[in-house]
């Protein structure tokens, strides 16, 4: 445990160049005269700096300059001097001592006035030993320490053995409290309140208990008859308007930047791929979207495409030809060619054309699903039944009705089944008995008969023909007399325009 | 009365109106499911060829509404797609792109030359990933949709670069990249299928993961560019199809585990073999990975495998003689059990074959396709794995009219040989592709002659001789069953005497006699019945119809006409439909045999 804390060193540095300022001759009496005045002079220059403390930039340049001096000064003092090493070894660590004071110089002079502030390093105590902030090892060889105050030497005290420390350690109840100083090469033995402070401070409290860090604020400033501010003067301008001078460094960063001068780290490139289907598990989930429909693929190339295709592929001259006669849908796109070895292919001139009409395929076609049928197209056919299930069914010539002399237009059978009427081109009407064959009635006319039909009413057995350009309603004289004269009565009111050959 | 009249009209006015909506009803029906392109446009706020770029990117395609209610003429939208690009940050990124090129362009006309270039330095970009990702939810999906965008790839890396058209270097370069990419690895796992030189380009199918994959590669040739070709539109749709490619083929590196991008060796790739720097790289990445993986397994082929590694790091100057046996060993070497028949069957075809490579013939193209059968394969220039003067090589390909220098140890074939072979999947014999002849034609392999109805010459040529190839190299049936099946079997091995094989020929004749006499009762047994009276009966008929033949032709076309006219509406259109088009392919297959039967008298 380091008992010497930097900022006791300031004052014992300055002690030290007191010191120095005051008696050098002191050091001229034991080192050789060249050296001492070297170090006499480091000295004086040593007090300006630190007498001019206001004026810090002449004390640096001072102290660069002190600086070569003092390396040079050391350098000189190796070369001329073969005096003993003790000797050198302590002008030496004195001028270390001079050089550190005299580096940290500016600081130093900060430092001093905070410990003129702070009231707590007034009445700490001067360490004995005055060597300065020097490795310790340098003595490890020798019989004293280091020097005190007067410039003497501090003797080392005899070590005990470490089974007599041990035992002494053992006995004295106190002894978690003392501490070896090896910078004084003494036993130290902190008081209560010292190792309070300790424990405190390694808690991370304030290191007095008395101090309260949250204390409530006392405003000390009267405020009770205070009508008017502390200052009448109004928010200056400045408060309000972007600072002109901030702006205008701004403004250089940016040329500085646009220039190139100021340079960024590029942000750091990502790779372009990685791996995007990591786990296929989770994608399975479908969002909302409508579903999608893919593209359907190109064709195949048939055998057709070959660049040697068999010879029946290749269409002949003529129809080629006949090509340019067909419309330009239905003309083939492609049309085969046979090249008889694979060096002898030129470049396909529609090869991005074609690359082209398919992207178009892809984004501007609308796309159905549409579900496409392989099957035999015969079945689709309904299914028949076939001839044999379809009996009984006349099957042999059963009845001939004999007697037209042309062939027949026009048949049409009457309400109850029982009777035909046919008309012929020969221009004969006939009606028929259906059972028997035998014909009942025989009209004639001049021209061919085109139509024959009977009355749907079965009260009014009533035939209606068409001959030529004129139309007929004939009695046919079937039913009975009731019946008939019914009839007779229909037709009679007419009778006289139908004998009028009115159409 | 009056209130009444008037009310009567409007409601007969409301029928008029088809699309009349009242006031506090929703629009529903097709009416609101679908929306024109130009209404759409008006809603996303862009323009057209904006919209159009977003539809491409994102995949959205018109739909075809049942009604369509802005008349006939109009693509329709439907209204969750237009949603759905509008949701799209694409599209704001768009905008944003459209108002950074405006301030370029403001800066440019004001002679700020200095104020653009900084603005270019830093244009507003977007990436794809995840419209990929949204569009292809798993990788499957991405396969299924890979032809066009490998076709469109592969036609890009042939294309010239030209700036009037925006089609840049890089583009070209990264669309070479990457079809190299997907080349060396369909070549590494054998994935490569069918392989078809057709006039427009050569047509590859390989198969990855269960999908066929079709693509057409433009032959090496100078590319024609139209002027009535939008590039734009084509741009495009490289872009997304580079980006899908790029992340499918990671996708594909990783699960052999190879690192993607791969790190080309630089003298191979200026010397434009990138194929074939590829498939080192990716040999020599499996081959360390093994090794780390089974490193210590056993001595002699960690040492060997260490010698391969390094060969491969130093990317000499000059390839060590046994390089190409490296390969091989390799390709032997991985021999999964997980691969399927097929795959199986692709590593074999070529396997101990060493093809060497002329000038002339397309070497991309079969330094794609050999390897990927198990060959081995080098050509002629710089950076090849061997020279013409390696002894080993079996054979050689030539596309020329004659060839000067002959090895005798080697065969001189025509490419097309190889591409016949992997298509029929046996070796060929050589003699019909031999220098200077003009070889069979070429067949394509997507074709299914007996669905088309008609076979090339040449096919039944190949399928006799694949019938010949397979009893040669199939044991004779029944062999492992008895050993006494083939006597002159057994004469060769020395294990009967003369006497004792004619024996057991004849035992074999009168068991096979014996066996057939037996097969023909049992068939007459299992027909019998049926057949005896089914028998009588056609005799009978074959009587009838002889005595009334056209009368029955006349039946058959009247129970046609019947059958047709029974057919319900839409099912008659049908029927007529299928039979045009079968009547336009038998008349094709007419057609063929007709111009072949020319060609025969001709000759």
């Amino acid at each position: 445990m380091g008992v010497s804390i930097p900022p006791k060193e300031a004052d014992r540095l300055k002690n030290i160049v007191d010191e120095n300022g005051g008696s050098s001759d002191e050091f001229d009496s034991e080192g050789e005269a060249s050296e001492g005045s070297e170090v006499s002079e480091v000295a004086t220059e040593e007090d300006g700096g630190s007498s001019g403390d206001e004026d810090a930039s002449t004390s640096d340049g001072s102290g660069l300059v002190d600086d070569e001096d003092e390396n040079e000064g050391s350098e000189e003092g190796a070369d001329a001097n073969g005096s003993s090493s003790d000797d050198e070894k302590a002008s030496a660590s004195v001028d270390d001592g001079l050089e550190s004071g005299e580096g940290s110089g500016d600081s130093d002079s900060e430092r001093s006035e905070v410990a003129e502030e702070s009231d707590s390093s007034e009445d700490e105590v001067a360490p004995r030993n005055t060597i300065g902030d020097v490795p310790l090892e340098w003595y490890k060889d020798e019989q004293h320490i280091g020097y005190d105050i007067k410039g003497k030497k501090i003797t080392k005290k005899e070590r005990q053995d470490k089974l007599d420390s041990f035992l002494a350690s053992v006995d004295d109840s106190k002894n978690w409290r003392k501490i070896y100083d090896d910078y004084n090469d003494e036993d130290v033995e902190l008081t209560k309140a010292e190792a309070k402070m300790i424990s405190r401070l390694l808690n991370g409290k304030a290191p007095h208990a008395d101090f309260d860090p949250y204390a409530p604020y006392v405003d000390w400033f009267k405020w009770d008859d205070a009508i008017h501010p502390l200052s009448n003067a109004p928010e200056p301008k400045r408060r309000f308007i972007p600072s002109k001078w901030e702006a205008k460094k701004v403004v250089k960063y940016v040329r500085a930047i646009r220039k190139g001068l100021i340079k960024f780290e590029k942000p750091k490139e990502e790779p372009r791929f990685y791996m995007l289907w990591g786990d296929d598990s989770g994608a399975a989930d479908k969002t909302n979207h409508l579903s999608y429909i893919p593209a359907p693929k190109p064709k195949l190339p048939g055998h057709e495409e070959s660049y040697n295709p068999s010879l029946e592929y290749i269409p002949t001259q003529e129809e080629i030809n006949s090509y340019q006669l067909m419309y330009e849908e239905d003309r083939p796109k492609f049309i085969p060619k046979r090249f008889t070895s694979m060096r002898s292919i030129p470049a396909y001139e529609d090869a991005v054309k074609d690359s082209f009409e398919r992207c178009l395929d892809l984004y501007l076609c609308p796309r159905v699903r549409k579900k496409r049928i392989n099957i035999d197209p015969e079945s689709l056919k309904p299914k028949l039944p076939s001839r044999k299930d379809l009996k009984p069914y006349p099957s042999t010539c059963y009845m001939e009705y004999i007697g037209h002399k042309g062939p027949v237009v026009s048949i049409s059978t009457e309400f109850s089944g029982e009777w035909i009427a046919s008309g012929s081109t020969d221009g004969t009407v006939r009606i028929w008995e259906v059972e028997s064959g035998r014909c009942r009635k025989v009209w004639e006319f001049d021209e061919a008969v085109q139509y024959v039909a009977w009355n749907p009413m079965p009260e009014f057995p009533i035939l209606a023909i068409s001959v030529g350009q004129d139309a007929y309603l004939l009695n046919t004289g079937l039913g009975n007399e009731e019946t008939q004269r019914k009839v007779g009565e229909l037709l009679h009111v007419e009778a006289a325009k139908v004998s009028d050959d009115s159409s | 009365m009056t209130k009444k009249d008037t009310a009567k009209k409007t409601v007969a006015k409301l029928k008029k109106n088809k699309h009349y909506r009242p006031a506090g009803k929703k629009r529903e029906g097709n009416a609101a499911r679908y929306m024109t392109r130009s209404q759409a446009i008006k809603q996303l706020q862009v323009n057209l060829s904006v919209f159009r770029k977003l539809c491409i990117l994102k995949g959205v395609f018109p739909r075809e509404p049942k009604k369509k209610v802005k008349g006939n003429n109009q693509t329709y939208y439907h209204v969750k797609d237009i949603a759905f690009i509008q949701h799209d940050p694409l599209l704001e990124k768009l905008r944003e792109q459209r108002a950074y090129q405006k301030k370029i362009h403001k800066a440019l006309a004001k002679k700020n030359e200095d104020l653009a270039t900084r603005l270019r330095t830093r244009e507003p970009s977007y990436t794809l990933d995840r419209l990929i990702r949204e569009r292809y939810p798993k990788f499957v999906d991405a396969l299924r949709d890979l032809d066009d965008c490998l076709s469109m790839v592969h036609l890009f890396a042939a294309l010239p670069a030209v700036e009037r058209l925006k089609i840049n270097v890089e583009r070209v370069h990264s669309c070479r990249r990457l079809s190299h990419e997907w080349q060396a690895y369909v070549a590494r796992c054998h994935k490569l299928r069918k392989v078809f030189v057709s006039v427009k380009g050569i047509y590859y199918q390989a198969e990855v993961e269960g999908q066929k994959i079709t693509w057409l590669a433009p032959h090496a040739m100078q590319q024609v560019l139209p002027d009535d070709v939008n590039f734009s539109v084509m741009l495009t749709f490289v872009e997304f199809y580079e980006t899908l490619l790029g992340f499918v083929n990671f996708r594909l590196y990783h699960s052999i585990s190879v690192k993607y991008p791969p790190i080309l060796d630089p003298r191979l790739e200026a010397l434009a073999a990138d194929l074939y720097a590829l498939t080192r790289y990716m040999n020599g990445n499996t081959k360390r990975i093994s090794e780390e993986q089974e490193s210590g397994s056993t001595k002699p082929e960690h040492t060997r495998g260490q010698l391969e590694g390094a060969q491969f790091e130093e990317s000499e100057h000059q390839l060590p003689s046994n390089e190409d046996r490296a390969l091989m060993h390799l390709i032997e070497e991985d021999d999964d059990n997980d691969d399927d028949e097929d795959t199986k069957k692709c590593k074999k075809l070529f396997k101990n074959m060493k093809f060497y490579l002329s000038r002339e013939v397309p070497r991309e193209s079969l330094l794609f396709v050999i390897p990927a059968f198990g060959g081995v394969v080098s050509w002629e220039g710089d950076a090849a794995p061997f020279t013409e003067a390696d002894q080993s090589i079996t054979h050689q390909i030539v596309d020329r009219p004659s060839q000067g220098h002959m090895y005798l140890s080697r065969e001189y074939i025509q490419p097309q040989w190889i591409y016949d072979c992997i298509n029929f999947g046996v070796i060929l014999e050589a003699h019909r592709y031999l220098v200077g002849r003009v070889p069979p034609p070429h067949l394509s392999p997507f074709v299914d002659n007996e669905a088309e109805g008609y076979f090339p010459d040449y096919a039944e040529t190949i399928k006799r001789f694949e019938a010949a190839a397979k009893n040669e190299v199939l044991p004779m049936p029944g062999v492992g069953k008895d050993d006494l099946d083939d006597p002159q079997l057994l004469l060769a091995e020395g294990y009967l005497s003369r006497t004792e094989a004619i024996e057991v020929a004849e035992r074999k004749k009168e068991r096979a006699t014996s066996e057939k006499q037996y097969l023909e009762d049992l068939k007459q047994e299992v027909q019998g019945h049926p057949d005896a009276t089914a028998s009588i009966a056609v005799e009978g008929a074959q009587v009838e119809e002889e005595s009334s033949r056209p009368h029955l032709e006349q039946v058959a076309e009247d129970t046609d006409g019947t059958a047709l006219m029974m057919m319900s509406r839409r099912n008659r259109g049908l029927f007529k439909a299928m039979k045009i088009a079968k009547d336009k392919k038998k008349a094709k297959v007419e057609k063929l045999k007709q111009r072949k039967k020319q060609i025969a008298e001709s000759t």
